[in-house]
Order: structure tokens, then C-alpha cells, then sequence
């Protein structure tokens, strides 16, 4: 171990640790602000915000001897012994001088900006900045331009910190923006006819510290101090990256990526950020029916724990097809459910869509093929309540056999085709639990409209057996029901359905999940893999 | 791209592939490659840049950032026949450097950086040649014009008719 | 003035001093035979090392001791770059030798091959100097054919190819880094240092960055040694145990208001008063001088009256210039305005510096608006404590920039406006009666953009 002092506290650094005076003041307690440094990103220390002194501390006399001149924190490593001041009048001087240098070609457009809010400038101008503007007036332009399908630039806003295109060089790959001009004629942008299009080009608009890029499937929605964040997981793929989702009043407004090392480092993919529309569809579930006849009759909610469970019992053989959209907790729930009603009951994993094949990007980033988040964690039920795990084809192949089948959905896409409905429609009771119309839906004879992701808390098994615990963001429509809750009461437990009760339970009951007892970190635990891997 | 006929001829080509071999990395090749293209052509049309990005491996975006940084290569239309720096740093500055400029860019009828209209003359501001024994002075294509005056740039600019 | 007999301008009249024959005929090439046939690469160093060669670019750094810090027994490739991209106003001593005696940088820049084992070098040559261009690489092809170049020269275990790499006039890349940045392709935005180009360099190896004259030195080191070398100049401070003294002969540049502009050769430590009494005639029309830029307009500016400070590497930071950097001496007679002389200097660094870091980009620009409004009758006095802020907060020496072209802006500044101060506020005062007292923050002229 080794000590470092920042501003007068020591604070102590691993001798395997390798943080530079940003991370190191941050241990501190202590905020230095920087523009151009980002770790996951090569250091250019160009924004010269960071600078802080620096020196050493003789570790016998303790004698302190600092550098004459400023040095960016982002590229100073902290050692054992280092010395680091960020709040001198030397300091303070230099940063203001950034600060005001930057604003003085700055549109002063915070009223019209998307950033104002998260915006650094502004953040930072308050903090640190000078009071009032010296340099010359001037009027200020303001112009627009569309990078490519997902992200606009504000030219005029930019402070060059060159985040955005050292992200398409070192993470994406794939270099479409770049740095046109020489000194303070510098500006962003992308070659003509090679827009920005890639599958990670969200990302940048997070990167960017200010307003000159703008995310155009968020730009001019909701002011970012009305929505609340919550920690979720995206649903998009088996990656699982860890997300925020954000919303105000019941409405999703955006998904950013949020810090986790051991799944997406910062970054989450486009198809994953923008791919919470289908929560606010019109074409959504609302209304829970049962079939009579050749109609469908609404069917009251209230109902169903009275009825359901009567019905079922009397059925006879059943089978249930758990969807890798569900989450572990009613994973669990819903085979527990089922094999209450029937002690046999089949229970089988339900479609997994899979489309095209794994991607990776040069920082090692994935987006994979199989477009469901739980696919992993859904297994590992099965396996626990009928010793493998069978896929639903056997179940539709078979459906003629079963006296009722309960099919769970939540599915984005077209996961049943009408041939394979009317193969379900062979048993005699088909139960069909989804968020949008299928022609599964059409034929069923009971049907519950499910949640979309962000409207419930569960957890989630990843590619890598990774477990990380999403919270709800927003309420359902009104008439859909949270698929945990339903199946809560439904096997008469009392009170609200708490995934963090059932969770516990798993991890008690389930070997495979023993690591998620206890209270889950913001990034997820690690499930050990399985002692025999399953063949595919 | 409204047109994807190629600039870049077999020569051009071939004298990019030439400088291969100088470099351990392709992207070392582009100024180089960029000084091919100029001199053939008298600019870089953006259509060039996307050939050399191909040739060189590169995203036309990686070209096109490099070729702006400086502010030598033109790319809406080609420059003069004879591209004149004037150069405008403190020791011709100091021996009346900026009043030849600005007679030579009245005669021509032209601005710095721009070229006249039939394509004769192209008249910019450099900085600093490096000939200040010679200052005022003046680069046109190859050649160094020294200790210019007004009347001597006005010769020049009539050797060009 | 007692006769100095011209070591690097030795030969730039003899007819056709640019080719082989001429340069062989007054012994060129007898430096490397001896170094490649007797010596070993770390006896060349330690030769280097013992004269205190110190870089002619601009920097002064020991040049022998820069060699050393190359990682010991590193199995390559190892890069020399020839820094030919001599743009720093006023300055063009490196012409001079590319074009009248190429053969002599070449001969030295092989050596330093040797020394530094490096197995390619770049000279990276500004597009502005085409006859520079031309002689040099007619240079480099003979010494192909005379096997100076090329593989197993001089029949021994030493390779080298030598290349020359263009620029697109762009001051920056003369920066160590710049240029390598430029060199392999990318825009010429300094790097961050550490890593130092000898651990680090071009194409993410080891590279040793030096300049034309100082290559050219090393041959005349080796013919003659080190000591001969120490012979000339201003020797190191015995208090000062980081003074590295001022040694070996030094072309300086002199131009701008003398009657006779040129290229001199003399011992280092000469003064700016002998320099255009002596060499450059005297001042022009019969005028006085009023201030001299000592070294390259970066190192700012000598008032007359500090005329007789030894401009060698100590001598112009005593009158708090920047250094003597390239020792590029430019006369301003008395009839020159400083607010012109500064207008002309923030010009050139707005449009030179490369806009990476904050400060150089906005400071620059920002210090050239003030100019440009002043000369246009709208300066305040205010304006005068804004410039010496950005002058005082820019550079590499307060730490606030990469690298050390906001010094180069920020000492004319600071030395025009500290020294001449009444000028300023006269001028000032009397071009805007109305608003020179003004505070508040005024109306931007209108921007005015042409060429690039």
C-alpha cells in the first residue's frame, strides 16, 4: 500500500493500482473537473481543465517538494509518495482561464441546448468559472447538422475535447468523424457520404461533455432535471449491459448506458439505447379477456386468483413455456406455479430469437446474436425444476397431448408464426401471456397482457452468467399486469410481490444462483458456471 | 457521392504504392500521397480523398483530417497555373511585404486565396518562407522571387499574361 | 573583429558546393569513413556528448545527452527524424545549408545515425523550400551510388535508408512531436510527453528529433573533436551546475531593418550590436534600431539598449526573452509601431497554432482579435491587462499547454507591452479618444476571412 496526499488528506493506493490524479482525487472526495479524459479512452490531456500541482513527498523527512508548473492530473500517475493540490489560488487561475477561454466563442444557448442540466460547461462555469465575460461581444452562431441517422451535431457548441472522435477510432473502429480545420477554426464533423453509422454511435452523444451533439431520439423531448433514473438492465440481447432508464410521469424518454466493467464497460449499443419504443406502443396488451365461443369477453384481473387456480387444477396435464424475457424471479415463480396446479407439469424454454451473430468491436465489446436477456437464467430454473432444459418445440409438436398450455411472451418481434399458433391451439386450454398481439394471442383462451421491461424489477442471467437486478422505471398500461406479481398471488402468497424476497428464495433453493444472496451491487454478481457445462 | 468516376489515375496510383515501402504504416503515406494528387491535378476534389482512404486503408474521415489541418491543399476547384505565396511574416512584414500583397491582389483583382478567373493565378499569404535575407519575397510555383516591390511583383504579374 | 574562419558556411561559394565532387574534394565524407570504420556507436556519442552540442531548432537541448536517453540495447527499428521545417519568422539559416551544402547535413546526419542506431531516417522538409528539395534528394542519390547509403555502407554492419517526407506548411510541425504526428500521417497535434520521442517516438518507437545545423555540427565534432568544438563560444557558468554552456560555431539569421540581411556564421555569444554593426552593415536609411527579435520571433524582443547581451543560450533570458531559440536576429528600426509588430506576431501564432489545448487555441485567437480591434481604433487600455493575462497564463512554461507554441505567442506579448507600455497606451488613447477607458466588454469587429 501507499499513501498519497490530496490537498493535506492521505489517501491510500494499492501497490497494483494504477490511477492517475483525477481517480486519485476523486478517493478523496475531491472533484477535479476535466473535459477530454475518459477512461476508457487513449489520455490526450488537450482540454487543460485537469491541471492541478504536483509534487513529492520525501517518505523520511517528509519534506515536500512541488513542481514549478502545472501538470493535467489526467496524465499524472499517482505513486506512493505523491502530492497533489487542486485547490491553490495558482490552480484556481488556470482553470478559470480554461473555463472562460472556452465561452467565449460559446453560443449561449442553455434555454434550446438538450444538454443544460448534465452540461459540464455549465457545471463547471458555476464552480469554477470567472463571473463575468471580458472578451470581445460577438453575435453568436448557432447551426445544425445531422451526422448520420442517430446523431446531430451542434458545431458551435463544441469545446474540441475530441472524445467523439477518438471514440469512433478506438472503440467503434470505424473512424467516421474526425477533426476538420487548424486552430480555432477546429470543428467536428463527418466525411460526405459517410455519415456517422455505426452500432455504437449513441454513445458519443454521452461522451460529449457539452450540447454539440445531440441524440435526435431524444433532442427536444424533456428537460433532464424532470426525468428520474433508474438503474435497469437492457433486454436488448444477452449482453445484459447495465443501464439507467429514464423517465418523467410514466414515460420512458431515454436509456443511457451506466459504468459496469465486467459487462459493457460504458458503452451500450444503438439497437439496445433506442430499443424501448415498444414500451409505449399503441399496439400494446391492455386488456386481459378469456375466449367464449368465438369471442373474447374481458376478464377482470380481480378474477383471475379465484378462477385460475380451479381451472387449472381441473385441467389435468399441463406445460408451461418460460420466455427468456422473464426474469429469474418469476423464471422461478411461474414454474413453481405451474407444478402447484400439476406436480408433472412440462416446463420448457420458450422461443430465443436469435438474429445474425455475435459482434465484437475493437475494445472488445459485444453485441450478440441471441436478442434476450435471460435465456442463461431461465435455463438454470429449468434445470432446477426438471433436471435440463427442452425447448418449446416439443411442447408444440405435442400440444394435442397437454390438457392446458401457459405460454409467457414479452417478446419485441414476432416470436410465433400462425402455423406454430395453430399447433398450440391443439390443447384444449391455451393460456398466452404477452405484450403485443400475436397469433398466439388470437387463439388463446385466456389472455394475460405482461409488462415490458421497464416496468419491472427482476434480474437477469447474461451471456457470461452475470446477474445484475433491474428496477421498474414506469407503470404498466393500465390492464397490464407485472407477470411476477400475477403469479405471486396466483400461488396465494401474501402481500406485494418483492423480486428481492423472491430472489433471496432462489438463491437458497437454486445452487446455480447461490452468489445472488444478499443484497445485489449496482453491477451485478458473478454466478459460477455450472460444474458441467450443458450441451447446446 | 453523386459520381463515383475515378480521379486517382494509374500513375497516381502507382506513385502512392511507391511510398509503401518508406513506411511501416500506411498512414504515413498521406501527405505524401495527398502532394501526388496536388501536384497532378493542382487540388484534392474530395472524390481523391476517398481513393487514397481506400488505398491507404484509411477512413476517408482519417484523410480528410489530416489534408484540412493544413491549409495547403485546395479541393473545391483546382488553383492557378501559378500559385504565388506572398509571404506576410515579420521580416518582409517589416520590409513592406503587406503593401506588395495587397498591390498585387489589387492588380489581379483577386483576394489571398483565391484565383482569377481564367485560371492563371492563384495569389496566397504564406508565412515565414525562410528567405527573409531576401524579404520581401515571394514563392511562385518553384521559384523564389526576392526583394519585391510593388513594380517588380507588377512585372510578374505581366510575365504571366 | 578578429577573423573567423566559416566552419558550416565553409563551402556554400565554391561553384556546384552542392554536389558530391565538390564536397569530397574539401573532405567531405572523411568523418563518416572514420566513424564507420573506427568507431563505435557509443564513441560517436561520447564525442557528441563531450562538445555540449546544444540543439540549434530552437529548444538548446544538450544534443549527445538527448541521444542517450534511447533504451539501451533496443532490437529496433530505431527512427531519426531531420527536423528540415525551419518556419520560425526569421529564421533561415537551415536553407542555406539544404541548398549550398547538402552533403554536409547528410554526412552528419548519417553519422548520427550510427551513433543513435537508427536504420531509417525522414527528413521531414517544408513544401516551402523546393530547391531545398531538389538538392537534397540529388544528394542523397549520389550517396547511394557512392555507397554512403543504402545497405552495408562502407562495407560494414550499418544500414540506412534515407527518405524525405513533405510538408503542407504548417509552423507546428516543427515541434518534435508535431512532426511526428505529421510524419506518420495524422494532423500535427503534439503529443503528451511522457513518453519522450527516444522511448517512444515515431510509429511508437524509439526516435531521435534534430535539426539541420545541428546534424551539420557533428561532422565538424568529429573531424575535429570535441575540445576544438568547446574552443568556440561562451563556456558553461562554473556556479550553475545545469548550465550546459554555449559551444561551436552558430549560424545567425539577421534581417528586417539592416542594410545587409544574410546568413553569418560566427562563435556563439556574438551580440545583437556586433551582429548588425559587424556583419549586417548597420541599421538601414540611416536610422536607429528600436528593438531586435533575438532568436525567432517566439523568443520576443531585445529593446536597443539590451543590444549588448551575448546572444548564446544564457545571454537573452537575461533581458526575460524566451531563450536565444534560433538565433534568428530580426532589426525593427524606430520608425516601427509595436502595436504592428504585435498584430504581425499574434496573427502568425492564431493562425499557427494547431488548436488541440484550450488555452494556445483561445488564447491566440483571442489575443489577435485584441490587435486587430486596436489597430482598427477601438483598443481600451483594459486591453493591454488582458493580453499580458493570456501572456502570463499561456504555455508550457506556467504547465497550462502541450507544447511550447504558446510560449512563442505569449513572449512577444508579454516583452512588446512591459517594455514598450507607453507606446501602447499612447496609441491607444489617441486612436480611441472616446472609449479607451472602457471596462465593460465591447462589440466584436466583424471576422474577415480569406486565403486559409
Amino acid at each position: 500500500m501507499g499513501t498519497v496526499t490530496v490537498n493535506g488528506q492521505e489517501i491510500e493506493i494499492g501497490d497494483d493500482e494504477r490511477l492517475n490524479g483525477i481517480e486519485i482525487a476523486r478517493r478523496a472526495g475531491v472533484d477535479v473537473p476535466h473535459y477530454c479524459w475518459h477512461k476508457g479512452l487513449t489520455v490526450v490531456a488537450s482540454c487543460r481543465m485537469c491541471l492541478v500541482e504536483t509534487g513529492m513527498k520525501d517518505a523520511e523527512t517528509g519534506d515536500v517538494s512541488m513542481l514549478p508548473k502545472l501538470v493535467p492530473a489526467c496524465q499524472t500517475p499517482a505513486r506512493d509518495g505523491s502530492v497533489f493540490v487542486t485547490d491553490s489560488e495558482k490552480v484556481e487561475h488556470a482553470r478559470a482561464f480554461v473555463e472562460e477561454a472556452l465561452l467565449i466563442d460559446h453560443p449561449i444557448d442553455c434555454p434550446i441546448c438538450d444538454k443544460a442540466g448534465e452540461c459540464l460547461l455549465q457545471d463547471y462555469y458555476f464552480e469554477y468559472g470567472q463571473q463575468s465575460r471580458r472578451a470581445d461581444l460577438r453575435p453568436f452562431t448557432s447551426s445544425r447538422k445531422n451526422l448520420g441517422e442517430t446523431v446531430t451535431l451542434f458545431a458551435d457548441r463544441c469545446v474540441m475535447c475530441t472524445r467523439c472522435v477518438r471514440f469512433t477510432r478506438e472503440v467503434s473502429g470505424t473512424a467516421e468523424l474526425m477533426v476538420e480545420s487548424r486552430g480555432a477554426r477546429e470543428e467536428i464533423d463527418v466525411f460526405d457520404g459517410f455519415p456517422l453509422d455505426n452500432k455504437l454511435s449513441g454513445n458519443v452523444v454521452d461522451l460529449c461533455p457539452v450540447g454539440a451533439l445531440g441524440d435526435r431520439d431524444f433532442l427536444y423531448k424533456q428537460r433532464v432535471w424532470f426525468m428520474e433514473k433508474h438503474n435497469g438492465v437492457c433486454t436488448g440481447c444477452s449482453t445484459g449491459c447495465s443501464i439507467t432508464v429514464e423517465e418523467n410521469q410514466d414515460t420512458v424518454y431515454r436509456l443511457r448506458p451506466r459504468e459496469n466493467q465486467a459487462v459493457n464497460q460504458w458503452w451500450m449499443c444503438d439497437e439496445g439505447r433506442y430499443g424501448y419504443h415498444h414500451v409505449h406502443d399503441e399496439k400494446r396488451l391492455t386488456d386481459p379477456g378469456q375466449r367464449v365461443g368465438q369471442k373474447d369477453e374481458p376478464l377482470e384481473w380481480s378474477s383471475l386468483g379465484e378462477r385460475l387456480p380451479k381451472h387449472l387444477e381441473s385441467t389435468g396435464r399441463l406445460a408451461g413455456v418460460i420466455s427468456p424475457h422473464l426474469t429469474v424471479e418469476e423464471a422461478f415463480l411461474f414454474a413453481q406455479l405451474l407444478r402447484s396446479y400439476d406436480p408433472e407439469a412440462r416446463l420448457v424454454l420458450g422461443h430465443v430469437p436469435v438474429v445474425g451473430s455475435d459482434e465484437t468491436f475493437p475494445s472488445g465489446f459485444t453485441i450478440h446474436a441471441e436478442k434476450c436477456p435471460n435465456r442463461r437464467g431461465v435455463e438454470e430454473v429449468l434445470r432446477h425444476f426438471t433436471g435440463g432444459v427442452t425447448p418449446w418445440d416439443e411442447i408444440v409438436s405435442q400440444a394435442s397431448t397437454f390438457d392446458g398450455i401457459w405460454v409467457t411472451g414479452g417478446y419485441k418481434t414476432e416470436w410465433v408464426d400462425t402455423e406454430t399458433a395453430g399447433q398450440l391451439r391443439q390443447t384444449k386450454l391455451l393460456i398466452v401471456q404477452d405484450m403485443f398481439p400475436s397469433a398466439a394471442w388470437e387463439c388463446a383462451d385466456i389472455k394475460l397482457p405482461g409488462v415490458a421491461f421497464a416496468e419491472r424489477n427482476g434480474s437477469y442471467v447474461n451471456f457470461a452468467n452475470r446477474l445484475q437486478s433491474a428496477r421498474w422505471a414506469v407503470r404498466p398500461p393500465a390492464g397490464a399486469r407485472v407477470e411476477g406479481s400475477v403469479f405471486w398471488q396466483l400461488l396465494g402468497n401474501p402481500g406485494l410481490y418483492k423480486s428481492a424476497t423472491v430472489l433471496a428464495e432462489v438463491a437458497e433453493t437454486i445452487p446455480f444462483f447461490a452468489a445472488a444472496a444478499g443484497a445485489i451491487p449496482d453491477t451485478g454478481v458473478d454466478l459460477k458456471a455450472p460444474e458441467l457445462a450443458p450441451t447446446q | 457521392m453523386s459520381t463515383t468516376e475515378r480521379v486517382l489515375t494509374d500513375e497516381m496510383v502507382d506513385a502512392i504504392r511507391a511510398y509503401f515501402s518508406r513506411y511501416p504504416d500506411k498512414q504515413a503515406v498521406t501527405l505524401p500521397a495527398l502532394h501526388v494528387v496536388n501536384e497532378a491535378l493542382r487540388y484534392v476534389p474530395r472524390q481523391a480523398v476517398v481513393e487514397i482512404a481506400e488505398l491507404l486503408e484509411l477512413s476517408p474521415a482519417q484523410v480528410q483530417d489530416t489534408l484540412t489541418f493544413y491549409g495547403y491543399f485546395k479541393q473545391d476547384k483546382p488553383h492557378g497555373e501559378t500559385r504565388a505565396w506572398v509571404c506576410r511574416s515579420i521580416s518582409c512584414a517589416l520590409r513592406g511585404g503587406e503593401e506588395v500583397l495587397e498591390h498585387m491582389c489589387e492588380k489581379a483583382g483577386i483576394k489571398p486565396g483565391e484565383t482569377t478567373e481564367d485560371g492563371r493565378l492563384t495569389i496566397e499569404f504564406a508565412e515565414c518562407l525562410g528567405a527573409c535575407d531576401f524579404a520581401p519575397c515571394m514563392l511562385a510555383n518553384k521559384t523564389l522571387h526576392k526583394d519585391l516591390t510593388k513594380e517588380t511583383a507588377e512585372a510578374f504579374l505581366e510575365s504571366l499574361d | 573583429m578578429s577573423a573567423f574562419e566559416p566552419v558550416l558556411l565553409a563551402n556554400i561559394d565554391k561553384p556546384n558546393s552542392h554536389t558530391l565532387g565538390v564536397y569530397e574534394a574539401h573532405g567531405g565524407y572523411r568523418a563518416l569513413k572514420r566513424v564507420v570504420g573506427d568507431m563505435l556507436a557509443g564513441d560517436v556519442i561520447e564525442e557528441v556528448k563531450a562538445s555540449n552540442l546544444r540543439g540549434r531548432g530552437g529548444a538548446g537541448f544538450p544534443c549527445g545527452l538527448k541521444w542517450t536517453f534511447l533504451p539501451k540495447d533496443h532490437p529496433g527499428p530505431i527512427y531519426f527524424c531531420l527536423n528540415a521545417d525551419e518556419s520560425e519568422p526569421g529564421t533561415f539559416n537551415n536553407r542555406i545549408l539544404m541548398e549550398e551544402d547538402p552533403h554536409q547535413v547528410i554526412e552528419g546526419l548519417i553519422i548520427s545515425c550510427f551513433a543513435t542506431k537508427a536504420a531509417t531516417a525522414y527528413i521531414y522538409l517544408r513544401v516551402e523550400y523546393p530547391l531545398a528539395h531538389e538538392r537534397l534528394q540529388a544528394a542523397i542519390d549520389e550517396c547511394y551510388a557512392a555507397g554512403y547509403l543504402g545497405e552495408n555502407i562502407l562495407g560494414k554492419d550499418f544500414s540506412l535508408n534515407i527518405y524525405l517526407h513533405r510538408g503542407a506548411a504548417a509552423y507546428i510541425c516543427g515541434e518534435e512531436t508535431g512532426l511526428i504526428e505529421s510524419l506518420e500521417g495524422k494532423r500535427a497535434w503534439p503529443r503528451i510527453k511522457p513518453p519522450f520521442p527516444a522511448v517512444e517516438g515515431a510509429f511508437r518507437k524509439p526516435t531521435v528529433v534534430n535539426n539541420v545545423e545541428t546534424a551539420a555540427c557533428v561532422v565538424h565534432i568529429i573531424n575535429r573533436g570535441a575540445e576544438w568544438f568547446k574552443s568556440m563560444g561562451v563556456p558553461a557558468d562554473p556556479d550553475n551546475p545545469r548550465d550546459a554552456g554555449s559551444y561551436g560555431p552558430k549560424l545567425y539569421c539577421l534581417s528586417g531593418h539592416v542594410n545587409k540581411p544574410g546568413c553569418y556564421e560566427a562563435p556563439l555569444g556574438i551580440t545583437t550590436r556586433q551582429l548588425i554593426d559587424d556583419y549586417g552593415g548597420g541599421v538601414w536609411k540611416n536610422r536607429k534600431a528600436k528593438a531586435a527579435i533575438p532568436g525567432g520571433i517566439s523568443m520576443g524582443l531585445l529593446s536597443e539598449e539590451e543590444f549588448d547581451l551575448p546572444l548564446d543560450f544564457a545571454g537573452p533570458g537575461k533581458a526575460g526573452c524566451l531563450g536565444l531559440g534560433t538565433a534568428a536576429v530580426v532589426v525593427l528600426d524606430e520608425t516601427v509601431s509595436m502595436v504592428d509588430f504585435l498584430h504581425n506576431s499574434c496573427r502568425f501564432f492564431d493562425h499557427e497554432s494547431c488548436g488541440q489545448c484550450t488555452p494556445c487555441r483561445e488564447g491566440t485567437s483571442w489575443s489577435v482579435t485584441l490587435l486587430e480591434r486596436m489597430r482598427a481604433g477601438k483598443g481600451r487600455l483594459k486591453d493591454l491587462d488582458l493580453l499580458l493575462e493570456i501572456g502570463d497564463t499561456i504555455g508550457i512554461v506556467p504547465g497550462s499547454t502541450i507544447c511550447g507554441l504558446s510560449d512563442g505567442a505569449a513572449w512577444p506579448i508579454k516583452n512588446a507591452i512591459r517594455k514598450w507600455r507607453e507606446e501602447f497606451e499612447d496609441y491607444i488613447k489617441t486612436s480611441n479618444p472616446t472609449g479607451y477607458m472602457e471596462t465593460d466588454p465591447v462589440e466584436a469587429l466583424p471576422i474577415v476571412s480569406h486565403g486559409h
